[in-house]
């Protein structure tokens, strides 16, 4: 049964293949925009936890700094619901971490000893926006020497200042990005409504023939609905996969300019995954706006009868 | 539904007023299980208002109409589409889907009544083989004569087995010995015990097939 409404909205689309282009082109676009707005969000969102969850904050402790004190202040902020992690560093991690930065230059690590460094506490705030608070309740304590944070972007003079960046720039993407794919999901559905109601005007006389030999609405309206969902499908597939295509051949010029950022995900199993959500998100919104195109378009011309 | 009326079509003291204008007045005839009727007329006194009451396109203004037992009037529109699946129809126009063929055509009325698939072949080709187009069964209306159209209409009004066959002045864009051959089908179907109810102005085939003539002068029944 289905076979015959399949073939009906093919041969719609045969015969009208310019209005079948337009349809799928613009739903193309729409989806290969809506694809890389969510890796986008999901990019920024990234980025956001991976400043959020880096040590921001370094509390280096004075030399005479005994061990029971610096126990003692890693576990009264490591219940502090604000801080997610705090790790300690001695004076020869420092220096580990020293010599590993300059390793492209030997010669300034064997210019330093232990001693140099001292040792400190990193923490990691649940949320950025606890670190300044962080900073200024840890500068009271008595072992610490100094305080300083790692989080900075763009010459920021405070946390504060990238905090806000961040998200002012997230933001930026989500509203920007859901704002454009908006207006290319209403033109689509605008298309999908032109293109329906003129076949729904051109198959006036077969309409009024099957009435005649007792087909029910949901017989009449199959081929119409099929050929709605075939668009959809069709312009879903086009614009997700030239988007999965652009992004795989950028992702490994993106990820290595990042670093250890982790604006895509490094492994294909992830990768994979987040694509096919995205392929399975736009393919239900591809079926609801072609669903609601045909209905309104059914509507509309009953209305004009 | 209501099954109270013994006759397969019984009109009731029918009435069709169209605006201001009166299509039919106050008409009662019955039209028996395989009986072969013509209604007769001028263009205008309301046989095709008949044929459409009985269809369901329209109801009446006044009056009852009972089909198969059917109070049509009553019909909710979501019971009208059963409902002409039980009646098979046939049109001066042929009513042809033009971008089908004649298999296609004919089987569009198959998948309308929800048949499964795999028992439509032996029906195509037995209707087909009834009205002569075994030969034209892929070909598309626009490689059909006026005939084989008319023929194509009959098929698929007939491949449904419906209780009863409207047909609408189905003569009427044919020349005499096209139209000969197509009564000689009506004929046959008729003889095998189905219902034909016939609107046409065609005094000649009235006069050669001796059928029952239900006669319509401007609205009324003589």
């Amino acid at each position: 049964m289905s076979n015959i409404h399949f073939k009906t909205a093919t041969d719609y689309i045969r015969r009208a293949p310019f209005q079948a282009l337009s349809a799928v082109f613009i739903l193309s676009l729409t989806f290969f925009v809506a694809t890389l707005v969510s890796i986008l969000v999901y990019s920024s969102s990234k980025v956001i936890s991976y400043f959020e969850t880096r040590p921001q904050v370094i509390a280096f402790l004075k030399s005479d700094a005994k061990e029971e004190e610096v126990a003692t202040l890693q576990h009264k902020f490591s219940q502090d619901i604000r801080i997610k992690d705090v790790k300690y560093v001695s004076r020869e991690e420092a220096l580990s971490i020293y010599k590993k930065a300059t390793s492209d230059n030997p010669l300034l690590g064997e210019l330093v000893s232990p001693s140099s460094f001292p040792a400190s506490l990193e923490f990691s705030a649940s949320d950025l926006s606890f670190a300044q608070e962080i900073i200024d309740e840890v500068k009271k304590e008595e072992i610490v020497d100094s305080v300083g944070f790692t989080a900075a972007i763009g010459g920021e003079s405070s946390l504060k200042d990238v905090v806000g960046r961040l998200r002012t720039i997230t933001s930026y993407v989500r509203i920007g990005g859901g704002v454009f794919t908006g207006i290319l999901a209403l033109t689509s559905f605008f298309v999908l409504l032109i293109t329906i109601s003129m076949r729904i005007a051109t198959r006036r006389e077969e309409v009024e023939i099957l009435n005649l030999i007792g087909a029910t609405k949901k017989f009449i309206r199959s081929p119409i609905i099929l050929e709605a969902l075939i668009y959809s499908v069709v312009g879903v597939i086009l614009g997700w996969s030239l988007a999965f295509i652009g992004i795989l051949y950028s992702a490994p010029g993106v990820v290595s300019y990042f670093g250890d950022i982790p604006v895509l995900p490094k492994d294909s199993l992830t990768l994979l995954t987040l694509f096919g959500i995205i392929l399975v998100s736009e393919l239900l919104l591809g079926v609801v706006l072609s669903l609601s195109g045909t209905f309104l378009a059914i509507s509309r011309v009953k209305k004009m009868r | 539904m209501d099954k109270t009326s013994p006759a397969l079509v019984k009109f009731e003291g029918v009435t069709k007023k169209f605006g201001n204008v009166t299509a039919l007045e106050k008409n009662s005839f019955e039209v028996a299980k395989g009986e072969f009727v013509f209604i007769t007329g001028p263009s205008g006194s309301g046989k095709t208002t008949i044929l459409k009451l009985i269809l369901g396109e329209i109801i009446p203004s006044a009056g009852v109409i009972h089909v198969d037992g059917v109070n049509v009037g009553l019909l909710k529109p979501n019971d009208l589409p059963l409902f002409r699946q039980k009646i098979g129809t046939v049109f001066q126009d042929f009513k042809i889907l033009n971008e089908r063929t004649v298999r296609e055509n004919v089987e569009v009325a198959l998948a309308v009544i929800g048949l499964p698939t795999d028992s439509w072949e032996d029906r195509v080709k037995n209707v087909l083989k009834l009205v002569g187009l075994t030969g034209q069964i892929d070909l598309f209306p626009s490689q059909l004569s006026g005939g084989e159209l008319q023929r194509v209409s009959l098929a698929r009004a007939l491949v449904v087995n419906p209780k009863i066959l409207l047909a609408d002045e189905p003569t009427g864009n044919l020349d005499w010995d096209t139209s000969d051959e197509i009564m000689g089908l009506f004929e046959k179907i008729n003889k095998e015990g189905k219902t034909i109810i016939m609107a046409t102005h065609n005094k000649e085939i009235v006069k050669k097939l001796k059928k029952r003539i239900i006669h319509i002068e401007n609205g009324k029944i003589e």
